[in-house]
C-alpha cells in the first residue's frame, strides 16, 4: 500500500479524507468527520491554483480534454477494470464500476449535448449531481430516483449558479 | 448500541415518547439523547410507526478483504477521475461565464464522488479499520516539515478511530 500512497495527488488523498468523512458524518461521529473534513480541506489548498482568466476558447479546449478523459475511461478504464476483478467475486467493487461507468455514460452525453448547443443548454435552467454516485443532470427538477445508482431525490443535490 | 431518529422519516408520532423507559426520546432538538438510552433495548424501534428509529452500533465488522488486483484496478480509475477533477476545478476557478462556472463546479463534484466510492470499494470503507490508521501515520510522517498541515487533527484522529 505505502508505494502508490506516495503518488497520490492532492485530489486523490483529499478523495480518500473525503470519504472517510462521509462516513463518520453515517456513523453519527461528528468530531472525527469534522477532523476529515479539515485533513479534506488541506489537500484541496495543495493543489496549485490556476489564476490566469480563461477565455472562452480556453474553456471550450478544457471541456474538450474532459471529453476525451470520460472517452478514455468508457473505452479503456472500465473495460480493463472490469476485466481485472472478473474473477474475484468482489461484488462490492463490481458494484462501484457499475455505477461508476453509468454515471460516466450520462457525463459522456452532457458534454456532447453542450459541446453542440453550449450554454444554451444550461439557461433557464438547473444543474444537478447525485451525492450518493455523482450522476450529474441537467433539468428543472432532479429525477425522482437517480437513474444511476435510486437513490431518492432529495439526495440529488443543486449546483448553485453564481450571479455574472 | 443506542437509538437514533431519523428526523426525515419521522411523522412525529410519538409513540416513542410513550414507550421508552428512560425518557431519552422526548428531546428538544428531536434527537435521541444517547446517554440515556439502554443499551440495546429496542422497544422504540419496533414500536415507531414510520420506521424512524434504527441502533448505531458501537462496533464494526472486519472489513472483507480486497484483492491487490481489484485495488489497483480501482486506484486507478480513481487516478483518472482526479485528473478530471483538477481540470474542471481549474476551469471552474479561471472562468468568467458564470454558466461554464456552473457545468465545471458540477464536473467537481461528480469527479470527487466517483474517486470517494472506488477508494470506498478499493479498502477505505471503515474509517475503524487498520488501512485508515496506517495512511493516517503515513501522512503525518510525510508532512513534518509541512507548517500547514493539519498535525494536530490527525492525531487526534488517531486516539478517535
Ligand atoms: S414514534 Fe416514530 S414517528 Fe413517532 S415521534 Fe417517535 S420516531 Fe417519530
Ligand atoms: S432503545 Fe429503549 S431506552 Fe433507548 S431510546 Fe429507545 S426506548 Fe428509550
Ligand atoms: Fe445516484
Amino acid at each position: 500500500m505505502e508505494e502508490d500512497m506516495r503518488e497520490m495527488s492532492p485530489e486523490e488523498l483529499g478523495a480518500v479524507c473525503s470519504n472517510l468523512s462521509k462516513t463518520c458524518e453515517k456513523q453519527m461521529r461528528q468530531e472525527e468527520a469534522d477532523l476529515l473534513g479539515e485533513l479534506s480541506a488541506y489537500y484541496r489548498k495543495q493543489a496549485p491554483k490556476q489564476k490566469t482568466k480563461k477565455s472562452k476558447e480556453k474553456s471550450e479546449s478544457s471541456f474538450k480534454v474532459l471529453a476525451a478523459l470520460i472517452e478514455q475511461d468508457l473505452t479503456q478504464g472500465y473495460e480493463k477494470a472490469n476485466k481485472t476483478i472478473q474473477d474475484e467475486h468482489d461484488r462490492g467493487a463490481q458494484r462501484s464500476l457499475v455505477w461508476g461507468e453509468k454515471a460516466t455514460k450520462f457525463l459522456k452525453s452532457l458534454l456532447t449535448r453542450y459541446e453542440k448547443q453550449g450554454n444554451a443548454l444550461l439557461e433557464n435552467t438547473s444543474v444537478y449531481v447525485c451525492d450518493i454516485c455523482g450522476f450529474v443532470y441537467v433539468g428543472t427538477e432532479p429525477p425522482e430516483v437517480c437513474p444511476v445508482c435510486k437513490v431518492p431525490s432529495f439526495k440529488i443535490l443543486p449546483i448553485r449558479k453564481e450571479a455574472p | 448500541m443506542h437509538a437514533v431518529r431519523n428526523i426525515r422519516l419521522c411523522t412525529k408520532d410519538c409513540i416513542c415518547l410513550f414507550v421508552c423507559p428512560t425518557g431519552a426520546t422526548d428531546t428538544e432538538n428531536g434527537q435521541i439523547d444517547a446517554s440515556k438510552c439502554l443499551d440495546g433495548c429496542r422497544l422504540c424501534v419496533h414500536a415507531c410507526p414510520s420506521h424512524a428509529i434504527f441502533l448505531l452500533p458501537r462496533a464494526y465488522a472486519t472489513q472483507q478483504k480486497k484483492s491487490g488486483k481489484t485495488v489497483d484496478a480501482l486506484r486507478e480509475l480513481a487516478k483518472s477521475k482526479a485528473r478530471q477533477e483538477k481540470l474542471a476545478q481549474d476551469l471552474a476557478d479561471t472562468t468568467d461565464d458564470p454558466l461554464v462556472k456552473q457545468l465545471a463546479t458540477a464536473l467537481v463534484r461528480s469527479n470527487r464522488i466517483l474517486q470517494e466510492d472506488l477508494h470506498r470499494e478499493s479498502g477505505f470503507m471503515l474509517p475503524q479499520a487498520s488501512i485508515t490508521k496506517d495512511f493516517l501515520m503515513e501522512q503525518l510522517e510525510k508532512n513534518t516539515e509541512d507548517k500547514s498541515f493539519p498535525k494536530e487533527a490527525v492525531q487526534r484522529l488517531l486516539e478517535l478511530l
